[in-house]
Formats: C-alpha cells, sequence, structure tokens
C-alpha cells in the first residue's frame, strides 16, 4: 500500500517531531491534540526548528513553507482521520488511553488505514487486540528528538501482515530513518539491551567494585561510548530512569533486570540527576 | 616509591606495545621473554609488569621468581584479564605491592585504558606509585576492586550475551540489533560486533567467570557455547556472528 497522507496523534515532544519529518519527506500530513493551544505550540515548534535549518543555510525559506503548508492542525478527530493512509499515535504512554483511543480509531478511520503506536513500553499486541484490525497494526518507536534521530524501531506481533510490515519499512527508507524490526517483546531491542548496560555499570558501583566515574570513563575511552551510564542515567533524570527500570523489571522478571540499590536510594533522596543539581554526580547550577 | 625503572616480562603484541608506550617518558625499560632468567633481569625494576600468557601456573612462576630476586620495594604487576591478583600476591612475600594493571586497546584508535586491580592485600601507597607512573605514560587509568570480569568485560560480555539471547529467540535479526543500538543510542559497535571484536570464547570464559562469583544471571547464552564448540570465536576465525573475508 503506499501512503500518502498521514495522521500524527499527540502534537508533544515526539509528535511535532515526527510530523516534521513526514512533511520534509513531502507527505501530506494533519497533527492532531486535544486542544487548539497544543496544536499551535507543536507546529510553533516546527516553525522554530526549520526557521533554525534555514538560518544554517540547511534549507531556503521557500522550502520551509512548504513543508509548513502540508503541516494540518486540526483537534477534531473525525476531520483529523479523514482519508488518511497511516496514523501514527504518540500520545500519552497509558496503555488504557491508548486502547480507548485506538477503538475510536478503529469505527472512524478507513478500513485499510494502518495504525502505528509510537510506544517504547506499551505492548503492541495488547493495542492491536483492541481493533478489528489488527493485521493492520504496529508499532512505530522514534527516538527523541524525532528530527536528528536516525533508527525507527518496527515492531510487530503475530497478526501484523507482510503487507503492513513492508509498508512501514519503506515509509522508514523514504523518511530517511533506518528501521529495525523486532517482534512484540518488552524494551523492544533498545530499551531492553541499554538497560543490561546501565544496570550492570550501577550494580558494580552497588558491589563496591569501583566509582561512578571509573566506570563512565573506562567505557568512554576504551571502547568510545559517548556518555558513561551514570553520566546517561542523570541526564535522562533518575526518577525517569527508575520508573522505566521497574517496568521492564516486572514485565521480563529476570534478576538482571532489577533496579540498582543506588537508583533506589538516589531517587529517595530526591538526588534526580542534572535536574536537581545532584544525582551520581555533582552539577553547578547554571544560574 | 617512585617508578623509574621497569621490566616487562612476556612476549607478543601487548609487550611490545607496553615498551612502546613506557619508551616515550624516560624511563629505564627492559623486555624480557619467559625462556629468558628474565628475574635476574628484573632484580633492579622499581615495576615489574607481567604480560605472560593466561596460565595461573606459568604467572605464579614468574611472580615467585621475580619475589626473590626484585627489591624489597618493587611493585610486582600482573596484566591478566582474570580475577588472580589476591592468588598472584599469594605466590610472594609482598602482597601489598601486588597489583593488576590490565590494559585494552581501543578497537578505533591507538590509545589503550588501564584497568588498576586491586586485590585485597594490594595497599594505596602501590596504587598511587602505580597511578603516577600511568599519569607519566600518558593513558587513562580507572581503579577497581578485583572481581571477575573487571569494569570493561562485565559490562560487555553482559549486553553480547543479552543480545544472544534476543537473536536465539528470533525477536530479531543481529543485523538489526546492530544496528539499533548504533543508530538510536549511538553506541559505537553493536553487541555482536563487540562479541566478534573480543572473541565469543572470551566473552564465555568471563560470562562462565562471572557466573561462578555473582550467579545464574551470566549463565552464557547457549548459542555462544555452540559457537565456541564450532570455531566461530569471531575476526580471529574469519567467522563469529559476522563472517570475515
Amino acid at each position: 500500500m503506499e501512503v500518502k497522507k498521514i495522521a500524527v496523534l499527540g502534537a508533544g515532544i515526539m509528535g511535532h517531531g515526527i510530523a516534521q519529518v513526514c512533511a520534509q519527506a513531502g507527505y501530506q500530513v494533519n497533527l492532531r491534540d486535544t486542544k487548539d493551544e497544543f496544536v499551535e505550540a507543536g507546529i510553533r515548534k516546527i516553525r522554530k526548528f526549520l526557521g533554525g535549518s534555514v538560518e544554517r543555510q540547511k534549507m531556503t525559506q521557500a522550502e520551509a513553507d512548504a513543508i509548513l503548508g502540508r503541516i494540518k492542525g486540526i483537534t477534531d478527530l473525525k476531520e483529523v482521520v479523514k482519508d488518511v493512509d497511516l496514523i501514527i499515535e504518540a500520545i500519552v504512554e497509558d496503555i488504557n488511553i491508548k486502547k480507548e483511543a485506538y477503538k475510536e480509531l478503529d469505527q472512524i478511520c478507513r478500513s485499510d488505514t494502518i495504525f502505528a503506536s509510537n510506544t517504547s513500553a506499551q505492548s503492541i499486541t495488547e493495542m492491536a487486540m483492541a481493533t478489528k484490525r489488527p493485521d493492520k497494526f504496529i508499532g512505530m518507536h522514534w527516538f527523541n528528538p524525532p528530527q536528528l534521530m536516525r533508527g525507527i524501531e518496527v515492531i510487530t506481533h503475530d497478526k501484523t501482515s507482510k503487507e503492513t510490515l513492508d509498508t512501514m519499512v519503506g515509509l522508514c527508507k523514504k523518511l530517511g530513518k533506518e528501521p529495525g524490526i523486532c517482534k512484540d517483546s518488552p524494551g523492544f531491542i533498545v530499551n531492553r539491551l541499554i538497560q543490561i548496560w546501565y544496570n550492570e555499570g550501577l550494580n558494580m558501583f552497588d558491589e563496591g567494585i569501583a566509582e561512578p566515574q571509573d566506570i563512565d570513563t573506562a567505557l568512554k575511552v576504551a571502547y568510545n561510548f559517548r556518555m558513561g551510564p551514570f553520566e546517561l542515567r542523570d541526564m535522562v533524570g533518575l526518577d525517569v530512569a527508575l520508573a522505566s527500570t521497574g517496568t521492564q523489571y516486572r514485565e521480563l522478571m529476570r534478576e538482571q533486570f532489577r533496579p540498582p540499590r543506588c537508583l533506589i536510594m538516589k531517587v529517595k533522596a530526591g538526588d534526580l540527576g542534572r535536574k536537581t543539581g545532584r544525582g551520581f554526580y555533582e552539577y553547578k547550577s547554571e544560574g | 616509591m617512585k617508578i623509574q625503572a621497569i621490566n616487562i616480562i612476556g612476549e607478543g603484541e601487548l609487550a611490545a606495545k607496553l615498551k612502546e608506550l613506557v619508551a616515550k617518558v624516560d624511563f629505564k625499560v627492559i623486555i624480557s621473554d619467559l625462556s629468558q632468567d628474565y628475574a635476574k633481569q628484573a632484580a633492579d625494576a622499581d615495576l615489574v609488569l607481567e604480560v605472560a600468557p593466561e596460565d595461573m601456573a606459568a604467572k605464579k612462576k614468574v611472580f615467585k621468581s621475580c619475589d626473590a630476586k626484585c627489591g624489597k620495594e618493587a611493585i610486582l604487576a600482573t596484566a591478566t584479564a582474570n580475577p588472580w591478583v589476591t592468588q598472584l600476591a599469594k605466590a610472594t612475600k609482598r602482597p601489598e605491592k601486588v597489583i593488576g594493571l590490565n590494559f585494552t586497546k581501543n578497537p578505533f584508535e591507538e590509545k589503550y585504558l588501564v584497568q588498576i586491580v586491586r586485590g585485597l592485600q594490594t595497599s594505596d601507597e602501590t596504587i598511587q606509585a602505580v597511578k603516577e607512573f600511568l599519569g607519566k605514560v600518558g593513558v587513562t587509568a580507572v581503579k577497581l576492586e578485583e572481581n571477575p570480569g573487571f569494569i570493561l568485560d562485565r559490562v560487555i560480555a553482559s549486553i553480547i550475551n543479552e543480545a544472544a539471547v534476543m537473536y536465539s529467540s528470533k525477536l530479531a535479526t543481529k543485523e538489526d540489533i546492530d544496528s539499533m543500538m548504533k543508530v538510536c543510542v549511538n553506541w559505537p559497535m553493536g553487541p555482536f560486533e563487540f562479541g566478534d571484536t573480543i572473541g565469543v570464547d572470551k566473552v564465555v570464559e568471563v560470562l562462565e567467570s562471572m557466573t561462578q562469583q555473582l550467579g545464574l544471571r551470566y549463565q552464557p547464552c547457549f548459542l555462544l557455547r555452540k559457537m565456541v564448540d564450532a570455531g566461530w570465536l569471531g575476526k580471529k576465525t574469519g567467522r563469529g556472528f559476522y563472517v570475515y573475508s
């Protein structure tokens, strides 16, 4: 199936970036959020990003205008999904809210519209089964920021049709992205493996083997990791890190995914990383 | 204690490379191989660095003879990747002066990382002297307590093992797993590329050593064992997860 028109649901951090990437690749995009102000905020961010590209002479003003011209901000759901070939859903990461949304979409969308969920943590299978079109349901996990990160995890479940998968892989390539196909499973590829990398680092600190600085330095100097596990955890925020670690541990139920003690204690102590000025490292305030 | 004269005992690439590194600074360096009377040659050294093959008995012999011939202030270091520092210290009468200095070559650039491994009896003074020495040589060093896998092998073997589990379970292809780790989170290599670079046999060894000490969660994925049985050890045998021409 050829995708011509795309609806992006959710104009937040991921949604607006996804809409921009699609429009840049020449697709007509309906960008939807629940309130006008959210939609406007998303479009404002796209305009700002494109303005920066024009300033750095990465594109002309005319090109930027054309991209913006392909994006339509809409709040009415029925109008959003009218005549779209693909829906990319980037709403809140709550399985019940997502399932409700898909039930509604299933009724108002054309029967051949593909549903793609940009989730990092929810089960594709469970969401697909909330619709009557599980064969047209697939996961499309983007990385932040969508405009710059080149990889997209394409998540299949048992009932995803080959046609849906082929359409999605073809689309990723047209968007200039690199797709990686993975069966529905906790953490997919990237979050599952990086979790091991984080946990082994943090566990060594818990076990008194080495200090965060030594562990981070070792990985960066020996193997050119850009940041170490402690630096990255501090950057993302330790509360966010603990929540995602906990989710994976509950789903995979294997010892190597258990949240490290040092992470739990830092969160209890309110040392959440860069945003509070202290996590595994100390940060001087910028003010 | 100041390190000025160094004796490197062992052969091969690492021994030669270490000599080159150390020789850049104004140290007195002797390099001797195991067939020579290395202990006599090491008699005046402040630091003896053993880079013999990974064989406990051979290493113990080196430590015992050097302990007998070297000055009583001399530091005896092993480059082993195994957690053997405390055991080697036992072969000497100077356990506080025995330490691990494990060199890892960066696969992308001409640089090394040193893992300074502290055995149970290694003194702070010994660590300090070694740190100063490495600072002069100009290599980055990190410090850890002796433990299976040290820092690097523990992390890298663990991600390779998990990736092997995912690949064996047919969740994704090895190519997609490698490429996603590189393009989505900027890893320098994918887990299977790491495996082929380090050597699948070494990965299994590290995992087994960690399993013994830290528990079943480090048990090697059966795919890795089969690869060792088949001789698919990575780049060095022309085939590992990938085929190399």
